[in-house]
């Protein structure tokens, strides 16, 4: 047998009777919950009833004309906080319908038929220009496209797909399904440039100048946030950003080489963090050490993500706030420097605050540190689009209901504009935007 | 784009779009109902039958009992409703509505009589009302009304009597509604056609039993202490509403179009009935369980079934099955074929063996420290029924065997059994 790469292999979903059998549970609900637990107008309610009677075809068709990356967001939306935290089975025996695994099947179904549910529509003279093919900018090339629409898609790295490619981890996402659903876009007549960066002063104006009818700039947050402002580089420190990148692009020989039988702290209490202490753990560390400075029920981090690390044998090490590193010869990295906390009063996100236990600074022996504590916009981004208002992080506001920014004819969604969030919601900026660039130019 | 497919039939000159109808019941009540039906698709209705303001109508309470196959799956209702609740006058005026707000759908005046001239005048009115066509309900299983319902469908002279007052009474076309609760469907119908039906419409419900209180030994449903075998519609009368549906198709010296009735819930079922030579299908109990809105998977299923088969027209499917459809003696008998188990994906139950052993030709092993079932293909019976008890969906299956392939003798009498026997005892 050939040994598996432990950082690839997503776990196999519902097969198309699993699916029927998981549907056929759902009650049918009257002004079905689901529906409206979805921030991506995903209609679960419609989907299942509709697998439930045998339309197989309808019910991709309803997911895949409301959200292009219905199979990547049956894959990896946290469900258990979205349409199946609404859904009245919860109380019965079985629990909630699994909505996201019978959505990802109808959507592997479809490619393994062979179906197309969603139809070009007749061609209008408009281009539109879309930045970044993150989950944001691919839902309104997809939106766009579908009403008929010229749509390029500029993309700085190698490939599309955002941190679909480059930050989700191959074993919860496989490269080759976002390749599937990448082709649902290319058969819609969507264009992709691929390592080709919008930059330079005004690029974004440009593009509107050399006959764009608009741009979405829909770039992410890429920039790394650090535990130090002057942040050290020294070997065996990575930020989540890079470290998870570089897993994605080939180049986790090399990282590898700094993991494997050593001993890693991870920093922080999000999905990243999760990820990326699973990715270490994966790659053969000695230990991984989970270091958050809150406690177990405060981590923003999946219920279901940090109980399979538990599990895994992954030490949480809550109540520490890193403050430092210490460094030995050659400037290796020797220990990260650790003060003790305890809840305090509570704080503007409502959780209560980690207050500093005086004196109680301690140092964990490690090998790596992984610093997962957030990303933000890419300094110097708003250069390429300096008629579009930024605020002090650097994140474009616009107008909820249109995706509109303060320039003409530039529209913006995705983490630019929410900071951190979710695919889903990324996914419901493009289609918001995508509307309101139709709705401005019909008239 | 794709084009787009025709689902619309025509059945006795009128032009619907799609093949889908409510049949005469609860779901047909009103005009709210069939309106709101009407908003989500259906194209047409059998309207809830009416009846003259002579006799009246008192139900039996409560009126339903359902058949329920492992947790809450439905798999059939019986039950004991009369003729519709509401008085003549009420039910005409929501017919004339219909018509004057929904000209495209086809309504269908049910009605039942309980004299000849009730016939006639039920008739009458409902031309005057507007209804489109007639459906002669002579097949009411569990009518309260002595001499009515069913009653009149078994007795072939009265099928052709009343519809012949019928004929006689109003020009628009006449669809008789036959009982299944018959052995041979075909003779009523040839009595309704010479009654001047122009189509018939099958089935309405099977007599039947769904349950007794085993507490209170009472039938269900219980009515105040008494039970008594009444319509049984739904999931598990399908079998027996194509059945009546293909022989009504296949009798030449009948030739009328079909209205399928009985268990149908999806598009499949639906296909099913139009393939067996139904031009539209109604539903009931599909609509009890779940639903009005059943119908939009009825026909975005049905388009895109077409469009995969690349057929244009929904009425170029109906009766497709029938020539494939024979007596069981004009079965080849040469050809021959065995289970085949994709092991691979077997999880180790076991439940194949056991019933290989208590109901099949015992061809399975059972290999007990691999947890696996060893087929022997030459005993191997193709009776399927380990398929049945398969938990894995599509891990059992059946394959053709080459002409060579001879299934092990079954044992027959000869002179050495006796010896044997002895041995035995
Ligand atoms: C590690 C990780 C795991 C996550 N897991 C989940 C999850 O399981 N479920 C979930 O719902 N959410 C998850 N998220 C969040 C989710 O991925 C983001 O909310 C979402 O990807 C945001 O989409 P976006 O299109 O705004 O940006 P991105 O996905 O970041 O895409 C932006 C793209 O724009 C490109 N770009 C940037 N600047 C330019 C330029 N000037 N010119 C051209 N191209 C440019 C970038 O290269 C990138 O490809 C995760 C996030 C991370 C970091
Ligand atoms: C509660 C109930 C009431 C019914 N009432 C009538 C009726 O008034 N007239 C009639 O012709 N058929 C009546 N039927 C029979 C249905 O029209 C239909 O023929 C039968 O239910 C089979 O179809 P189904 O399996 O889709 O329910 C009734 C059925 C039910 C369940
Ligand atoms: S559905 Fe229930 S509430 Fe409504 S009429 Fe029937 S028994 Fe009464």
């Amino acid at each position: 047998m050939k040994k598996s790469n432990p950082l690839t292999g997503m776990g196999k979903g519902y097969t198309l009777a699993e699916a029927m059998a998981e549907a056929d549970r759902c009650l049918l609900c009257h002004d079905a919950p689901c529906s409206a637990g979805c921030p991506g107008g995903t209609d679960p309610g419609t989907f299942i009833r509709k697998l439930k009677f045998r339309n197989v075809t309808g019910a991709i068709r309803t997911i895949k004309r409301n959200n292009i990356l219905g199979g990547a967001c049956g894959a990896l939306c946290p469900t258990a906080q979205l349409c199946e935290r609404e859904c009245s089975a919860t109380g019965l025996v079985g629990g909630p319908i699994q909505i996201g695994k019978i959505q990802r099947a109808l959507v592997e179904h479809a490619w393994a038929v062979g179906f197309r549910p969603l139809e070009k529509a007749e061609r209008r003279r408009e281009k539109i220009a879309v930045v970044g093919s993150g989950p944001a900018g691919l839902s309104c090339a997809a939106e766009l496209a579908q009403t008929g629409f010229s749509v390029t898609v500029f993309e700085a790295k190698a490939k599309a797909g955002g941190v679909l490619r480059y930050g989700v981890p191959a074993y919860r996402f496989d490269p080759k399904f976002l390749d599937r659903e990448l082709k649902d876009l290319v058969a819609l007549g969507v264009v992709f440039k691929c390592s080709a960066p919008i930059r330079g002063p005004g690029a974004a104006e440009k593009l509107l100048k050399k006959g764009f009818a608009a741009v979405f700039l829909a770039p992410g947050l890429w920039e790394p946030i650090r535990l130090q402002d002057s942040a050290p580089s020294l070997p065996g420190l990575f930020t989540a950003t890079e470290f998870l990148c570089a897993l994605r692009d080939g180049k986790q020989a090399q990282i590898g080489k700094s993991i494997r039988g050593k001993r890693v702290a991870v920093i922080g209490g999000g999905s990243v963090a999760m990820d990326s202490a699973e990715s270490a753990w994966r790659l053969g560390a000695r230990d991984v050490y989970l270091v958050y400075r809150r406690s177990y029920t405060q981590m923003p981090a999946e219920e279901d993500e940090r109980q399979d690390l538990l599990r895994s044998g992954i030490h949480f090490l809550l109540l520490n706030q890193p403050v430092g590193y210490r460094t030995g010869a050659r400037g290796r990295l020797q220990a990260i420097q650790l003060v003790r906390t305890e809840l305090g009063e509570l704080d503007a996100s409502g959780r209560r605050r980690p207050v500093e236990v005086k004196g109680s600074q301690w140092e964990l022996p490690v090998d790596a540190v992984i610093e997962a504590i957030g990303a933000k916009a890419v300094p110097g981004g708003e250069g390429i689009a300096p008629s579009v208002k930024r605020t002090r992080d650097g994140l474009i506001p616009v107008d909820s209901k249109t995706g509109a920014t303060s320039a003409k004819m530039i529209f913006a969604g995705g983490d630019i504009v929410r900071g951190p969030a979710l695919i889903i919601e990324a996914v419901q900026d493009g289609k918001t935007a995508a509307h309101a660039i139709r709705r401005r130019l019909q008239k | 784009m794709a084009k787009p497919v025709d689902l619309s039939v025509d059945f006795c000159g009128f032009k619907l779009r799609n093949p889908f109808m409510l049949s005469s019941s609860p779901v047909s009540n009103s005009a709210e109902m069939v309106e709101r039906a009407f908003e989500a698709g259906w194209a047409g209705v059998a309207y809830k039958t009416i009846v003259s303001d002579r006799l009246p109508i008192i139900h039996p309470s409560p009126r339903m009992n359902g058949y329920f196959g492992g947790g809450k799956k439905l798999l059939g209702v019986q039950n004991v409703e009369q003729t519709s609740d509401r008085g003549l006058k009420a039910n005409l005026l929501d017919i004339m509505y219909l018509k004057k707000h929904w000209p495209d759908r086809l309504v269908m005046s049910s009605i039942m009589g309980f004299s000849n001239q009730e016939w006639a005048d039920l008739s009458k009115a409902s031309e005057d009302a507007g209804a489109d066509m007639l459906e002669v309900n002579v097949s009411c299983p569990h009518m309260t009304v002595e001499g009515s319902g069913a009653k009149v469908g078994q007795v072939q002279d009265l099928v052709q009597k009343f519809t012949e007052t019928c004929r006689n009474s109003c020009r628009i076309p006449i669809v008789a509604k036959m009982t299944p609760n018959i052995t041979d469907i075909t003779v009523p119908a040839l009595y309704a056609k010479k009654g001047g039906a122009d189509a018939i419409a099958a089935i309405n419900s099977v007599a039947g039993l769904s349950g007794v209180g085993v507490d209170d030994w009472v039938p269900n449903p219980n009515v105040f202490g008494k039970g008594a075998a009444s319509g049984f519609t739904g999931p598990a009368i399908k079998p027996i509403g194509l059945r009546y549906v293909a022989e009504l198709a296949k009798c030449r010296e009948l030739g009328l179009p079909l209205s399928g009735i009985g268990g149908i819930e999806t598009w499949v079922d639906a296909l099913e009935y139009l393939l067996i030579g139904s031009t539209t299908i109604q539903v009931t109990t599909g609509i009890i369980h779940y639903g009005q809105q059943i119908v939009e998977s009825m026909i975005e299923g049905l388009s895109d079934y077409l469009a995969s088969k690349k057929i244009a027209r929904v009425g170029d499917l109906i009766g497709k099955a029938l020539p494939n459809l024979h007596e069981t003696h004009d079965f080849d008998l040469s050809r021959q074929g065995v289970a085949r188990y994709d092991l691979d994906r077997c999880i180790g139950c076991g439940q194949c063996y056991t019933v290989c052993k208590d109901a099949g030709g015992w061809a399975l092993d059972w290999d007990a420290q691999k947890r696996r079932p060893v087929l022997d293909e030459k005993k191997c019976l193709s009776c399927m029924v380990c398929s049945f008890a398969c938990p894995v969906d599509g891990l059992i299956t059946f394959k053709e065997m080459p002409p060579t392939y001879r299934r092990a003798d079954t044992v027959t009498l000869g002179k050495g059994l006796e010896k044997q026997l002895k041995a035995k005892i």
